[in-house]
């Protein structure tokens, strides 16, 4: 879950806009050169934004009490890039924090951060890192969507524990604390996200190819050659 | 499947046509009093202000506001536990030490600090509460052109606002069409169906998209919606209860000041 309003003390609200703004800033302007050079991509944004605001509002309670959901920012991260992304993101959480009362306005720093930048980047690190070898499309789309997830709640926990350091141990202590409560719920939902969003992906290329093509997200032989397999 | 959307509540609540930037200030002159108020009391005194005007002014039904305030308040509550567990102190009550570097203990001060944190989310929980349910978000999107956010940012999040709608709909039908079909059986099949569904209302609402972006064009849109901005005029009775309201959480924070449990 995003870290709630009026968890986070006032210095550390503060410092993660400070580390989002600038990102934002850049996402910003390149989605303005987006939208100046293809019109057809507004609507892929869109749905990518509202996917990501239905995927993350699925709260599934866990064990330990805490909720978790999927993120559902790995499949922007591939077709739009991370920074991009993060404005879809900061969008997509203000809505949450108006609409469901999900995560706050203060700590929307906070969670830009970690779901609207640190995921997707690696969501898109493993993608270039995969794109061009021989490792099959969906595999891909499984890892960085699964690890965006994965490194969303890595973040979460940071950012926990940075502004609530234990004191045995400090900091190191009250991170493993806070990603053990998280991992028991969300190493399982990380996965369940690659697979779904990687048969998600597979729809795609099954029916809207062209635009994957268009956008250079996979090579034309890639996706032909994936499409056979599907 | 999804709890009620909080728009629903706001396009009909009782303060609906207060001017927007009052309850604006509102919400948010709460939120940072209660960041940086250092008692356990007046984030307290925030949550009850807040949580009586949405109730009695607002009129939004109990049940409702309840359910809204139990789920953030569980995971808070959890949350504090584990902060009250770490952090440690001098008036020991009970300690535990499994791992050499993991040392578990309850003391009065992590008491105090665990309960602090839990009343400052309580109180800026009901602050963002009340800015949710009273300001429907076709309202703030005039606050965003107004703050000069870029218009291509506003209609992006436009796009976004009327997509999730859309998707709502689309998932809600075949989520119904799905359980009928006994698709979510087993936990193989329910991923599979899970998927399919997202599928599905991803391509339909990615179309529906395309469909609305064709017709606007074909109606000379350039990128910009038009939004019409409603006027409402700043009363003095809701300016004057905003002014009171700060003035008295302001004392209440400074009063309040250091103010701890144990």
């Amino acid at each position: 879950m995003h870290i709630m309003e009026g968890f986070l003390p006032w210095q550390w609200c503060i410092v993660w806009w400070l580390i989002a703004l600038p990102c934002l800033a850049f996402g910003v302007w390149q989605l303005k050169k987006v939208m100046e050079k293809d019109r057809e991509a507004l609507p892929l944004l869109g749905v990518t934004g509202g996917f990501i605001f239905i995927l993350s509002s699925l709260k599934l309670p866990s064990v330990t009490g805490s909720c978790s959901h999927p993120t559902g920012t790995g499949l922007s991260a591939i077709c739009f890039g991370p920074w991009i992304t993060s404005v879809v993101c900061a969008i997509v959480l203000l809505f949450q924090s108006l609409f469901l009362a999900h995560g706050g306005l203060s700590v929307l720093g906070a969670n830009i951060v970690s779901m609207g930048i640190v995921g997707p980047l690696v969501g898109y690190a493993i993608y270039r890192l995969l794109k061009d070898t021989s490792v099959n499309i969906f595999l891909t789309v499984f890892l960085a969507t699964a690890l965006a997830d994965m490194f969303t709640y890595f973040t979460t926990s940071l950012e926990l524990a940075l502004a609530y350091p234990a004191e045995v141990g400090g900091f190191g202590t009250s991170f493993v604390m806070f990603m053990a409560i998280f991992a028991v719920t969300q190493v399982p939902l990380a996965i369940v996200e690659g697979i779904v969003l990687a048969l998600v992906f597979k729809y795609i290329v099954a029916l809207k190819p062209d635009i994957l093509i268009r956008m250079k997200v996979f090579s034309e032989a890639q996706i032909n050659k994936a499409r056979g397999e599907a | 499947m999804f709890e009620e959307l909080l728009e629903d509540v706001a396009q009909k609540n009782g303060l609906r046509e207060v001017n927007t930037y009052i309850k604006l200030a509102a919400g948010l002159s709460a939120i940072v009093l209660c960041l940086l108020s250092t008692g356990y009391a007046s984030p307290l005194f925030i949550a009850l202000v807040l949580s009586a005007t949405v109730l009695l002014l607002a009129r939004v039904e109990l049940r409702t506001y309840a359910e809204l305030f139990l789920v953030p308040l569980w995971f808070a509550l959890m949350s504090a536990i584990v902060i009250v567990l770490i952090s440690g102190g001098e008036h020991v009550f009970w300690s535990w030490d499994p791992l050499p570097f993991l040392s578990l203990s309850v003391s009065r001060e992590s008491i105090n600090t665990g309960f602090f944190i839990l009343c400052r989310v309580i109180g800026s929980m009901s602050a963002l509460l009340f800015i949710a349910l009273t300001t429907p978000m076709t309202d703030l999107f005039v606050v965003m052109r107004n703050a000069r956010v870029p218009d291509f940012v506003i209609d992006l999040a436009m796009i976004i606002y009327r997509t999730i709608f859309f998707l709502l709909d689309q998932v809600q039908q075949i989520y119904r069409a799905q359980v009928m079909r006994l698709g979510y059986s087993g936990w193989r099949e329910s991923i599979h169906t899970f998927a399919m569904m997202c599928g599905a209302a991803f391509i339909t609402s990615w179309d529906a998209g395309d469909d609305l972006v064709r017709a606007m064009d074909a109606r000379c849109y350039d990128g910009k919606f038009a939004l019409l901005g409603e006027n409402r005029p700043v009363e003095l009775r809701p300016l004057a209860a905003l002014v009171t309201f700060i003035i008295v959480a302001s004392v209440a924070v400074v009063a309040s000041q250091g103010m701890t449990l144990l």
